[in-house]
């Protein structure tokens, strides 16, 4: 198997290995992931599909490392191919972790206007993703558009330029404190509006001044995808970002996604539990059930040539009309206590003995088609 | 209708109302009070008056009459500034509380903003450390400090401080500095009549040191038992706020643990706190009566606390509506607050 | 068509609530602090039963501290702990003589806990009667009585507790008619309101009658005589109502939009039964947390109302009456420090008392909370 993974690593943005994730709560130990595998390439949507609850979320959280507690992240590796480095995200400290957030891999959340924070406005919610990573660009915009209208004080631009030049001291700081930093402010203030007119927000001044309570779902969840974009980052994690909102809204952003990728070239991890989404916008798709990726192949590859049968299943589900509706039985396993095999077997059309003692592993069974399944040999 | 003085202006009518409503509380207290002892307010010597005077009296200054007319005749009194005559202070209640507020002032100045501010503090600190050792033992000490009963921890701090060490008297004032500063021929103006500032404003620190070491053991008494409620109220909050979605965001965006605890949940926590602020000036007032009685403290819980003592009704009454107003008043300008933290209150 | 019988029913009915609170019992039974907290709470319950053992009363009212005369024509000074008097004793400010402390303490701890207790059961029912009322019915009712208790809660407890208990008169006529008159007619208004089902009907109005003949041909005067304590009973029910009825109102505010209270509502249940049956045991929770705490600090008032000379008659056995004599030492506090005996330990008594019940008021908020929050 490790032989197989370096190739992928290679030519892969983001690989995520036998993730393990569990929470620790007081009903008892979650296992949450069980495994995760998948991987990402460069300037490609992946979807990442699966019923509530399959863990689709904690793994998206799980590559930032920000899993929330009592959830801990127990095995496996995050690899991230940062301009040909490859970094393990799981052995980063806090500090370069931090540095990749926002600005290499940026997150879109479901309910947009739960994810932003009350009490600030969107300008200053954006404004400060711009100066946690982008300062230094918008020090020296700052001091030129200085030197350009002659405006504001020399204190004002001696200020930048220690900024510049020794961001950490505590000098830098107290001078900075008493400085009102105008054109700072006003050259963020610029581009906000420049993002949100990006992602097709109308009267974006006044927009950038609102705060979250009183946007529209859709509007609200355009600004955060401004948010997520203002740094320029190379992939983008988007977990069901569309799933709160009307269709047509959907539809709307879905195109929007669809434009920023061809205009960024960078990457998108595409959470959802929208088939027909992901048929519409996604190259490649994994498919996730009770903590693993049971399956991860190209979009067409999996609605033609379905491997696991639960993908089988699922596809079957979809309500067409003229054909009788057709429900997987059974129900998601409880987490708490999963079974020991194949956590798909207890419903599964083809269980076989084996399936009920031993996990099937991840394999590439076809060119680029990976399924855990005991039906492909996924013992070893 | 997002904007600031709107709301502003919708609140204060409503706070018209509730201080009306205020004072037909007062009012219909002083009613539970039979006619016949109400008289004897209006009575020079109660001992050398028979009960048939007493009746005539009532009737002469219309204590038979309906409630009505007996509130609108006392509320124009009221308004114009004659709240009674206190009996035990041998002045009228006006002046009464003119004289005594500040030495409550000086209480309230330290006690209101450390209960606040340490509160804040240790509250987050409590919910960052979730569980270990700094958040139990806060909670213990906090839950202790609020079983104490405030005079005893009074008694306990003043008989070992005073009586014990020696290192304080009891009352506001080392006695000859008092002395000093109340008698004509000493020049020591009294500009503010608190002790703290006036002392410096006439040139002499050391009175303001000694206002300040006497007014230390009341305020502690204050501190250790209102700040738990703070706390606590801090602590759930900040815990909320740490797990809220928006959280999650800031550190996705990258920023630093500092940044995301106190610029982004902290500022979100704040806000029932702040409502809580309200909550505690109230609590104050009311706890001055017990630590002022047992510090001797001549503020205006004292004054209260003798009145209550020797049955002063006019004294008692004047100082619960005080308290009232300054509540009412306290919870306005905490709402304002309120407002000025969280935008999305100013729907309401 | 139910094979069930009624006492299955009931059991299934409360299946799941019963749940709930073997849950509940054992996330309790896990924080040590409530554990020393209910273990307080014991240890005084203990004392307060046996008190006619540990210290045997003398005289007609136990509740009464024995004066020890022979003492008493010795010295006119507390005397500390001896062999006689266990805690020491105290003297009055009233009635010339030498009290036992330890006497003191254990039949106050019998009135802490009816003060404690009886205070916050008035409060609650009377809280959770106009809460709900408010809340149910909304409209101008609501912000009407919304703004009246706005009013109370204006006041610091411990202020308007002692305007109304100097307010109080000692002696009240007291027409029991009219009483009942009263109560039956706001019964009436309550049933009336509520839209009874049709077999309450007929007992109320016959009750109604009855009470406006009693009231018309044979009123019934008594003269009560209000002690101390009975004041500050009343005064502290009066002043505790408030916060019960806003925190009830809250909950049943929420609670009343809820899918299950439609689903009753067309299913033609009566508001009564909707208020008691499906809207009373969902809002209830956090009431539980208040008034537990609230016991503690009730307690506290009135022994801080006792320690003022207010609160209780002359040498009445209430923790905050014995120390109260310690307001004459405050200005020589040499005194004080003689004297420490008659206040130090009525003082962990009632410091203990409150922390029992803080304690488990804590923790029963640890974990009801998440419950309540989940909700």
């Amino acid at each position: 198997m490790t032989s197989k993974n370096s190739t992928r690593l290679k030519d892969s943005l983001v690989e995520v290995k036998n993730l393990v994730v569990r929470f620790y709560t007081y009903a008892g130990i979650v296992e949450a992931l069980e495994g995760v595998n998948l991987h990402v390439k460069p300037g490609e949507i992946l979807g990442l599909v699966g019923e509530t609850g399959c863990g689709k979320s904690v793994t998206s959280f799980s590559i930032l490392q920000l899993v929330p507690s009592p959830g801990k992240i127990e095995g496996g590796e995050i690899y991230f191919n940062k301009d040909g480095k490859v970094l393990n995200l799981r052995k980063l400290d806090e500090d370069s972790i931090r540095k990749i957030r926002g600005k290499e891999i940026a997150m879109v959340f479901q309910e947009p206007r739960a994810y932003l924070n009350p009490v600030y406005t969107i300008e200053t919610q954006i404004g400060e993703a711009l100066l946690t990573h982008r300062m230094e660009e918008f020090l020296k915009r700052a001091i030129e558009t200085l030197e350009k209208t002659g405006k504001g004080s020399s204190f004002e631009r001696k200020v930048y330029e220690r900024m510049l030049k020794k961001p950490k001291s505590r000098m830098t700081r107290i001078m900075a404190k008493f400085c009102s930093k105008k054109t700072l402010k006003e050259e963020i203030r610029k581009e906000v509006i420049d993002l949100l007119r990006n992602v097709e927000i109308a009267d974006p001044e006044r927009v950038a001044k609102m705060y979250p309570f009183e946007l529209s779902g859709g509007m609200a969840q355009r600004a955060v995808i401004a948010m997520a974009l203002s740094c320029n980052p190379i992939m983008l994690i988007a977990d069901e970002p569309t799933t709160n909102l009307d269709v047509t809204v959907q539809a709307q952003i879905l195109k929007l996604i669809r434009q920023l990728r061809e205009r960024f070239k960078s990457s998108i991890l595409y959470i959802t539990h929208d088939l027909g989404v992901v048929a519409e916008l996604c190259d490649r798709v994994a498919v996730m059930y009770a903590g693993r990726v049971v399956e991860l192949a190209d979009v067409y590859e999996l609605f033609k040539d379905p491997l696991h049968p639960y993908t089988k299943a699922l596809l079957e589900s979809i309500p067409r009309p003229g054909r009788e509706f057709k429900s997987i039985p059974g129900t998601v396993p409880n987490l708490i206590n999963p079974p020991k095999g194949c956590r798909f077997h207890d419903r599964c059309q083809y269980e076989m003995e084996i399936c009920r003692k031993v996990k099937p592993e991840f394999m590439e069974i076809k060119k680029n088609h990976f399924v855990a399944c005991h039906l492909y040999g996924g013992s070893k | 209708m997002t904007s600031l003085p709107a709301y502003i202006a919708r609140r204060l009518i409503l706070l018209i109302f509730v201080l009306l409503g205020v004072t037909i509380l007062i009012f219909a207290i002083t009613m539970l009070v039979p006619p016949d002892t109400r008289a004897m307010l209006y009575v020079r010597n109660v001992q050398h008056t028979s009960p048939d005077q007493l009746r005539r009296v009532a009737q002469k200054y219309g204590l038979y009459d309906p409630f009505y007319k007996q509130y609108f005749n006392w509320l124009q009194q009221v308004l114009q500034g004659n709240l009674g005559f206190s009996k035990t202070s041998s002045q009228t209640v006006a002046e009464a509380i003119l004289t005594r507020w500040p030495y409550t002032f000086e209480i309230v100045l330290f006690a209101a903003p450390i209960i606040i501010f340490l509160g804040i503090y240790l509250g987050v600190q409590s919910a960052i450390h979730k569980d270990t050792i700094i958040d139990h033992a806060c909670r213990v000490l906090s839950i202790i400090g609020w079983s104490l009963p405030s005079f005893w921890l009074g008694l306990l701090l003043l008989s070992l401080f005073s009586g014990y060490l020696g290192w304080v008297t009891p009352g506001p004032l080392s006695p000859d500095l008092m002395k000093f500063r109340d008698s004509p021929a000493s020049g020591f103006t009294r500009y503010t009549y608190i002790d703290l500032f006036d002392g410096l404003l006439n040139g002499r620190p050391d009175i303001t040191l000694d206002a300040l070491k006497h007014v230390a053991l009341p305020v502690v008494v204050i501190v250790v038992i209102d700040i738990a409620l703070l706390i606590r109220v801090m602590r759930s909050s900040m815990l909320e706020a740490l797990n809220k979605p928006y959280t999650i965001a800031a550190r996705a965006k990258g920023l630093d643990e500092k940044t995301v605890i106190y610029r982004h949940a902290r500022r979100n926590a704040l806000i029932p706190v702040v409502t809580l602020s309200g909550m505690l000036i109230a609590g104050l007032l009311g706890g001055l009566v017990i630590t002022e009685t047992v510090f001797a403290f001549g503020g205006l819980g004292q004054w209260a606390a003798r009145a209550a003592i020797q049955f002063d009704i006019p004294a008692v009454l004047g100082y619960a509506m005080l308290t009232a107003f300054i509540y009412v008043i306290a919870n306005l300008i905490v709402d304002i607050l309120y407002a000025y933290i969280d935008p999305r209150i100013r729907l309401v | 068509m139910s094979t069930k019988t009624r006492w299955e029913r009931l059991k299934t009915e409360w299946a799941p609530r019963i749940e709930e609170w073997k849950f509940i019992l054992r996330r309790i039974g896990e924080s040590p602090l409530a554990i020393v907290g209910i273990a307080i709470i014991v240890f005084f319950i203990v004392i307060a039963c046996m008190a006619p053992i540990l210290a045997p009363p003398q005289g007609r009212d136990p509740f009464l501290m024995p004066n020890d005369e022979e003492l008493a024509s010795l010295t006119p000074q507390p005397v500390p702990p001896t062999t006689r008097h266990i805690f020491g004793t105290v003297i009055s400010n009233q009635v010339a003589g030498q009290y036992d402390i330890y006497y003191g303490c254990i039949w106050g701890t019998i009135s802490a806990f009816r003060i404690g207790i009886m205070v916050v059961a008035i409060a609650l029912i009377i809280g959770i009667t106009i809460g709900t009322i408010s809340a149910y019915y909304g409209g101008i009712l609501d912000e009407i009585l919304m703004r009246f208790t706005d009013i109370i809660i204006a006041f610091p407890g411990l202020v308007l507790a002692m305007a109304l208990v100097i307010a109080f008169p000692t002696l009240i006529p007291v027409d029991i008619t009219q009483i009942i008159l009263m109560l039956s007619a706001v019964f009436a208004i309550i049933f009336a309101a509520f839209k009874p089902e049709r077999k309450f009907v007929l007992p109320t109005t016959i009750i109604l009658v009855v009470a406006l003949y009693l009231y018309l041909n044979n009123p019934i005067i008594l003269s009560m005589n209000l002690t101390k304590l009975d004041k500050v009973l009343i005064s502290l029910s009066l002043v505790g109502w408030p916060s019960y009825a806003r925190l009830i109102r809250g909950e049943v505010l929420r609670v009343k939009n809820e899918d299950y209270v439609e689903a009753a509502k067309a299913a033609g249940c009566s508001d009564l039964r909707i208020i008691t049956k499906h809207i009373l045991p969902n809002t209830i929770y956090p009431l539980l947390i208040v008034s537990t705490l609230d016991i503690g600090s009730i307690v506290l008032t009135a022994a801080a109302l006792s320690f003022l000379g207010i609160g209780a008659d002359p040498n009445y056995a209430d923790w905050g009456n014995i120390i109260s004599m310690s307001r004459n030492w405050v200005s020589k506090p040499g005194l004080l420090v003689q004297f420490y005996h008659t206040f130090l330990i009525p003082g962990i008594f009632i410091t203990l008392f409150v922390l029992g019940w803080n304690l488990l008021g804590d923790a029963l908020r640890d974990v009801l909370d998440p419950m309540i929050r989940r909700r």
